[in-house]
């Protein structure tokens, strides 16, 4: 049976793949559906975790067979490459990933016993991209600093499916500056404890009551925009619409606290 | 009355100590038999052993300490235990043998009512030809097990680097010096601090620095590895340790099993059935850790250690030992209550108990060695058995006819930070925690981990937290004032 393979931006929901441990008729059944599956979409290789499965397992195309490797492992390796990589979960994105020249791996066959093998060049790569599959990594979780904000920009670029995916939203720098403000306003509160001059504290609470109102606008300001964000994703079920108001609410509940105890203090 | 005594004063033991203490009161008596007469923090030898801390600030006295609390401490070793007694002694008790200066070698039986054996490990250096003779390290490797091993792996590293900044290059290599090692955490931790230090004294480019564990991947910690949240992503510890390892450009090898070592070179046996060498002017290698050594007599004198103890030493609890193949593993063959199944009196915590078999899959090479991380079993987790255990005994003492709280690693978690760097603004370390430490599939399916429960984050403020902690757990293992509110 042909598996459907899983693609950016619904999460694989494999964070990691458990050793396989029993060696069993299911096991055989889902080996032989893995490679009808990628054979039906032409693929070198294919990871259990693609089809959303917790089997620790990788096909490779070698010598075009199909190569089943089990609870593979990298346990030594030498040299490194960049190499320009596309996988299936982000289609049409490559990425250069930071890749080891050669590999040596033990894996088990579908009876459970032990073989070794050492990979070199594309070989090893793909081994690598698919192993790294059964561990939560893509190439997403491969890259760091400038190279995943890129990434993620590229992603974002071409995906506009769902917000619920890890992404960068411009309504987060409207939480950022209230939550600056807030500690500005809770900075003041608390040097208001210490200060007994009541001229000062007047003026004080000016500002404190300046300060909360663009806190205020903020948070209006972020539901507004946040609400209109959300509508240039295609498939938005609007179950982001909570998570927005739920931050503003936040947001208003933390103003309200330094607000009322302000108000007693000054 | 009734009488507990306490073998060992490590994290477990010291916990159980000095809880037992002071539950039971005045009414009971503590008796603590430890062959050290000084405590240690153990996670904070890693700083100890790259010179930025000093052996006192990991140790204290512990005489005044249990004073204090009000317990008996004995240093001297076990050395023997009659669980029914003997012809000439009714009840049961331990054979010991002194090791404080002035009474060395004389011995004495202790009876008593209940026996906590929380011994720990004997470092089984000779267990690899050239680590070492027995318990004592060799001439070859340092070790950082101990307050003592540390101060010397600090000075040979101190030698090292300044070879290094005479322009002599450097391959430094940290890891497992055996197939079936615990413990990779701590060499883990040992091996960022050095090349920490190599930066802060400004020769890391002189210095090529390798990884060597039994681990199957990188990150496996002997707990088949992990998977937590980090960043706003779920990853797995592999993918963790691998870009940190690559971020400070260090080298590795993993699924190697250490089978010789000599000067400047070691010799592994791989996975893969590859038996290779690697090079080294200075090498930190965990040893196996084994039981140590303790016998059993019925009361007729006849030898009994078979029953009470596993074959490497360490104690049978209320595990089940029967399951042999990797399939049949199941959370519940961990010890829950830690008691020995022959005697109700006896119980054993910390890595003195006999784990019911490994986390990780066992992996073994085309030449039948096996090359599979044990259990860990330090730390945290053993400071909770110890408090678990004592409150049992206490209660047992107090009335009960079984043991009342369990500490079973299925169901437990545990935190760890692990430093990568020591500095109050270069510093770095990684927090994790995991849920529950064995990982439970049926509970939990897919990943065997609560995925809520299990998560991780590297950078400076971890590094702040790892060094509160040392100075909160030395706070509360010198049992001064609020050490009770401190946790495990």
């Amino acid at each position: 049976m042909i598996k459907d393979i899983i693609t950016y931006p619904t999460p694989t929901g494999i964070e990691y793949a458990p050793d396989v441990r029993f060696f069993d008729e299911k096991l055989f059944i889902f080996i032989d559906d893995l490679k009808e599956t990628a054979e039906a979409n032409k693929l070198e290789g294919l990871s259990a975790p693609q089809v959303g499965s917790y089997y620790n397992l990788v096909l490779v195309k070698k010598d075009d067979e199909f190569l089943e490797l089990i609870n593979p492992r990298v346990i030594r390796k030498s040299g490194e490459v960049i190499s320009k990589e596309t996988t299936t979960y982000f289609p049409n994105i490559s990425a250069d990933i930071l890749r080891y020249e050669t590999i040596n791996i033990v894996y088990e066959d579908r009876y459970g016993d032990q073989h070794s093998l050492k990979a070199e060049g594309d070989f090893s790569i793909l081994l690598q991209r698919k192993i790294d599959y059964l561990y939560g990594a893509n190439l997403l979780t491969k890259l760091k600093g400038k190279d995943k904000e890129e990434f993620e920009k590229k992603l974002n670029a071409s995906n506009l499916g769902c917000p619920t995916t890890p992404r960068k939203f411009s309504r987060d720098y409207f939480i950022k500056a209230s939550n600056f403000f807030l500690v500005l306003m809770l900075l003041l509160l608390v040097s208001s404890f210490f200060i007994d001059d009541e001229l000062l504290l007047v003026e004080m609470w000016d500002y404190q009551l300046y300060t909360s109102f663009t806190v205020l606008a903020l948070n209006i300001c972020y539901a507004i925009y946040s609400y209109y964000e959300n509508k240039r994703f295609s498939v938005c079920t609007n179950c982001y619409n909570m998570s927005i108001f739920g931050v503003t609410m936040m947001g208003l509940f933390r103003l309200t606290v330094v607000m009322l105890v302000s108000y007693f203090s000054f | 009355m009734a009488r507990l005594v306490i073998l060992g004063a490590g994290v477990s033991g010291h916990t159980a100590a000095s809880f037992a203490a002071k539950w039971l009161g005045k009414g009971h008596e503590v008796v603590v038999v430890t062959p050290n007469a000084k405590w240690n923090w153990i996670p904070s030898n890693i700083w100890v052993g790259v010179g930025e801390m000093s052996k006192e600030e990991v140790t204290f006295d512990l005489a005044p300490v249990y004073e204090k609390a009000g317990a008996i401490y004995k240093q001297a070793k076990a050395v023997s235990i009659n669980p029914e007694g003997s012809e000439s002694i009714e009840k049961a008790f331990v054979s010991i043998e002194y090791t404080a200066e002035g009474k060395e070698g004389t011995t004495e039986e202790v009876e008593y009512d209940y026996l906590i054996n929380a011994t720990g490990p004997k470092l089984n250096f000779g267990a690899t030809p050239g680590l070492g003779e027995g318990t004592t390290l060799g001439e070859h490797t340092v070790s950082v097990c101990t307050a003592d091993h540390a101060v010397h792996a600090a000075h040979k590293l101190d030698e090292c680097i300044e070879k290094m900044k005479a322009g002599q290059r450097q391959k430094i290599l940290v890891g497992t010096g055996h197939g079936m090692c615990t413990c990779q955490g701590a060499a883990f931790e040992y091996i960022f601090n050095i090349e920490h230090k190599l930066k802060e004294s400004g020769v890391r480019d002189m210095a090529d620095i390798t990884w060597i564990s039994n681990e199957s991947f990188l990150g496996d910690f002997g707990m088949g590895g992990l998977h937590f949240k980090m960043g706003g992503y779920i990853s797995s510890s592999k993918v963790f340790a691998e870009s940190l390892y690559a971020e400070r450009g260090l080298d590795w090898v993993v699924g190697a099993h250490v089978n010789k070592v000599e000067a400047g070179k070691v010799t592994y046996e791989s996975l893969d059935g590859t038996v290779d060498t690697k090079e080294f002017d200075f090498a930190m290698l965990i040893p196996p850790f084994a039981g140590v050594g303790l016998k059993a007599y019925a009361k007729d004198g006849s030898d009994m250690t078979d029953k009470v103890f596993a074959p490497n030493g360490m104690m049978k609890v209320d595990a089940d030992y029967t399951k042999t193949s990797y399939a049949e593993w199941e959370p519940k063959d961990w010890p829950k209550t830690l008691q020995s199944p022959l005697y109700k009196n006896i119980f054993a915590v910390g890595i003195a108990f006999a784990p019911p078999h490994p986390i990780s899959k066992p992996m073994k090479t085309p030449n039948g060695t096996m090359i599979t991380p044990t259990p860990p079993r330090t730390g945290m987790p053993s400071a909770m058995m110890g408090k678990a255990v004592a409150q049992s005994i206490v209660d047992m003492i107090n009335g009960a006819s079984e043991p009342t709280h369990t500490a079973c690693m299925a169901e437990m978690g545990a935190a760890c930070v692990a430093s990568a760097g020591k500095g109050f603004f270069t510093g770095t370390a990684a927090a994790m925690t995991v849920f529950p430490i064995v990982p439970n599939f049926e509970k939990y399916p897919g990943t065997g981990r609560d995925i809520n429960g299990t998560t991780g984050e590297i950078g400076l403020a971890a590094h702040w937290v790892k060094h509160l902690l040392h100075h909160l757990f030395m706070w509360k293992a010198k049992l001064k004032p609020g050490w009770t509110l401190i946790p495990e």
